[in-house]
């Protein structure tokens, strides 16, 4: 008898991040579904507000992403404007993009997907959380600790607060960085230097080795990759332009107004959120995991395999040493964690290289703007992928049409094609336990996604089940953490 | 020394200056929600009205979180030093009447896991318990009833949680800010005492 398990983070929402898996009569995977929320009636709310408005408004969206937002926007500000912020004020928009990507990926690394390397992907979830993760390795548990408040401390320092920034304004920073600043932030940067280049040597050694088998079998598909890149082809997470590679590592630039001649949008009846495809590759969409169609992944491994080289040099041995053993481009799921310490090592480096620069202390960080009729589009990568603002505005400067693609929906059919492949390869015969559930968990984990960037919920109702049901739509089990 | 439940671990090379405010402080009063839904912005409307009515004590980190809250409690939570003290205000839907202000006691809700996926995904809820039950801070939410929540983007707050802002902001004075008068009082009365807020 067919059978659809349902893995559901229950909120307010309905159809926020729920998994659904489709058994056959046989008891095998037919089909896995990730449905996730789409953050909907922004850009009704955005007409008619003035464009300078939304490097204020945007990082409201999403308080885990909020400096990719905020960036993001404010460059779209700048090329509706027509203007190029000073030197200054492009590097002080850079320092903290790096800085607060460190504190997102040592988070991620350590307190998220560690829990799963560190203590097992079986472990009870009482102790496969951060709690655990501390008591497992207490001195490593110090020393990230101690990174991550510097660097909340460090954005602090820079923009005047590190939550919700409003520092980068259209046409520049609103905030020009002391010497005395500089300094004290320099002395900082050289420890998260320190970590970083221990947290990869650290994973190289203990972590992903025990893995690897895991690595090489766990949500592995095939695709694409977007990603930005410097003129020179080098890595850039604040700008650049932007390069789509296909499956067999050939690639296209393209500047970022022109991302509608290369991307298109699939919508599927069962997800409120669409799926971004390369239309360019002229063959279409499609899911299908042995022969998927127009289907490319963003977020850091697709950054570590647009782009032909680093121009840190710690990170770009750690890049050659990625690409002897794994390709290019690499394509198992799992490589993503790796992909991020090596981002965490170059965000570390490039900002000692901003700090060191002369031109940082620079007193003027930004530029005058004047309202008129145009389109601007910016672009930032954020953490979990490349991220969009597109803005049209009327002669006054007032916004006429808005629109933005989040760095998880370009992995929105690869997270679920990637559950696919995991649930069909850990469930057969019908028979599933909560293992399983926990592992498809990891397949999802490594995109790190963005499942809703609404409203939070307080009142401790937000639970995972697995709802069994059957052909009928009757309810025959449940499990539940 | 660093303390969370039976787990110690030298923190003496992490320095004050190391720190953010929010973490320094010995009070914290922390806005949360999304103020581009509609009833959701009541704790930063909250925040907002504090800000703009009341000299904030130095001893007093107020903040609003807005939707960053779950990075900023996981941070706390991680902080060598920590508030003794933590006060969330927030707007829940616990089937109240619209606008009415209560009190909830983290302890109260149980506990629960949630897919971590994402940093986006990680229970403010289960946050606020580790907080109380193994980091020794006083953790309190002040809620304030919704009326019903936009499904889409809608900014602005209900009549009945508007009116509500000025109730729960007094009540924050009341029992956190216990030396602090209005800016319309302090102007009638007497010389501000400058950094610490209150009155000499």
């Amino acid at each position: 008898m067919a059978k659809t398990l349902v893995i559901q983070p229950v909120t307010r929402i309905e159809g926020h991040a729920k998994v659904t898996i489709q058994l056959n009569d046989a008891g095998n995977v037919d089909t896995a579904r990730v449905n996730v929320i789409e953050l909907r009636g922004f850009e009704k709310f955005c007409l008619g507000r003035p464009v300078e408005d939304l490097p204020r408004i945007t990082p409201r969206i999403c308080g885990v992403c909020p400096w990719s937002h905020h960036l993001a926007s404010a460059k779209a500000c700048d090329a509706v404007f027509g203007v190029e912020p000073p030197p200054a004020g492009k590097k002080l928009r850079e320092l903290c993009n790096s800085i607060a990507y460190m504190e997102e990926h040592i988070l991620h690394f350590y307190f998220l997907a560690g829990a799963d390397f560190l203590l097992g992907p079986d472990a009870d979830y009482s102790i496969r959380n951060v709690i655990g993760v501390l008591q497992a390795a207490p001195d490593i548990a110090r020393k990230v600790v101690k990174v991550r408040h510097l660097c909340a401390r460090m954005l602090e320092t820079i923009a005047g607060k590190s939550i919700h920034p409003q520092a980068a304004v259209p046409g520049g920073f609103s905030k020009p960085l002391s010497a005395a600043e500089r300094d004290e932030l320099r002395k900082q940067a050289d420890e998260t230097l320190d970590l970083a280049k221990f947290s990869i040597a650290f994973a190289k050694e203990n972590v992903f080795p025990k893995y690897l088998d895991v690595v090489k079998s766990l949500g592995v598909i095939t695709t694409g990759f977007i990603g930005t890149v410097k003129e020179n082809g080098a890595l850039n997470l604040y700008d650049g332009k932007l390069r789509l590679m296909a499956p067999n590592g050939s690639y296209q630039d393209f500047p970022y107004d022109r991302y509608t001649e290369f991307i298109s949008e699939h919508i599927e009846s069962w997800s409120y959120l669409k799926f971004p495809y390369a239309k360019q590759w002229g063959e279409g969409f499609s899911m299908d995991v042995d022969n998927p169609k127009g289907v490319y992944r963003a977020n850091t491994l697709a950054r570590i395999n647009v782009c032909d080289f680093i121009d840190t040099p710690l990170a770009q041995a750690e890049l050659v040493e990625f690409r002897a053993k794994f390709g290019r481009p690499a394509q198992l799921t799992l490589l993503y964690h790796w992909a991020r310490l090596i981002e965490l090592l170059y965000n570390a480096e490039n900002t000692i290289r901003l700090l060191d620069d002369p031109e940082i202390t620079s007193t003027e960080t930004r530029v005058k703007c004047t309202p008129r009729a145009a389109r601007g589009v910016g672009v930032t990568e954020a953490p979990r992928g490349t991220l969009i603002h597109d803005y049209t505005t009327d002669a006054d400067g007032l916004i006429t049409n808005v629109n933005l693609i989040v760095g998880t929906t370009h992995n929105n059919a690869p997270i679920n094609m990637s559950v696919t492949q995991a649930a069909k390869s850990l469930i057969h015969d019908g028979k599933y336990d909560q293992g399983v559930l926990n592992t498809v968990e990891m397949s999802i984990r490594a995109y790190d996604p963005c499942f809703s960037c609404a409203t939070h919920r307080l009142d401790g109702k937000l639970s995972v089940k697995l709802d069994i049901f059957d052909v009928e739509g009757k309810l025959v089990g449940s499990l539940a953490n | 020394m660093w303390k969370i439940g039976q787990l110690e671990i030298d923190t003496s090379d992490i320095g004050q200056s190391d720190l953010p405010d929010f973490c320094r402080k010995p009070i914290l009063v922390l806005g949360i929600g999304n103020l581009l839904f509609g009833d959701d912005g009541f704790g930063c409307a909250v925040v907002d009205y504090l800000e703009s009515h009341y000299q904030i004590p130095e001893a007093i980190c107020l903040l609003d979180a807005g939707t960053g809250v779950r990075k900023l409690l996981f941070t706390l939570c991680l902080s060598p030093a920590r508030p003794r003290r933590l006060l969330i205000l927030d707007a829940i839907d616990s089937g109240r009447t619209s606008g009415e202000i209560f009190e909830i006691d983290p302890a109260e809700i149980p506990p629960v896991k949630l897919d971590d996926f994402s940093m986006h995904q990680l229970p403010t809820s289960n946050l606020l318990r580790e907080l109380q039950e193994t980091c020794g801070v006083e953790v309190r939410v002040l809620a304030c009833q919704t009326g019903p929540l936009p499904e889409e983007i809608s900014q602005g707050l209900s009549k009945a949680v508007s009116d509500a802002v000025p109730r729960a902001a007094d009540r924050v004075v009341r029992e956190y800010f216990p030396r602090v008068l209005s800016s319309r009082v302090r102007s009638i009365f007497a010389v501000p005492c400058g950094d610490i807020g209150g009155f000499v």
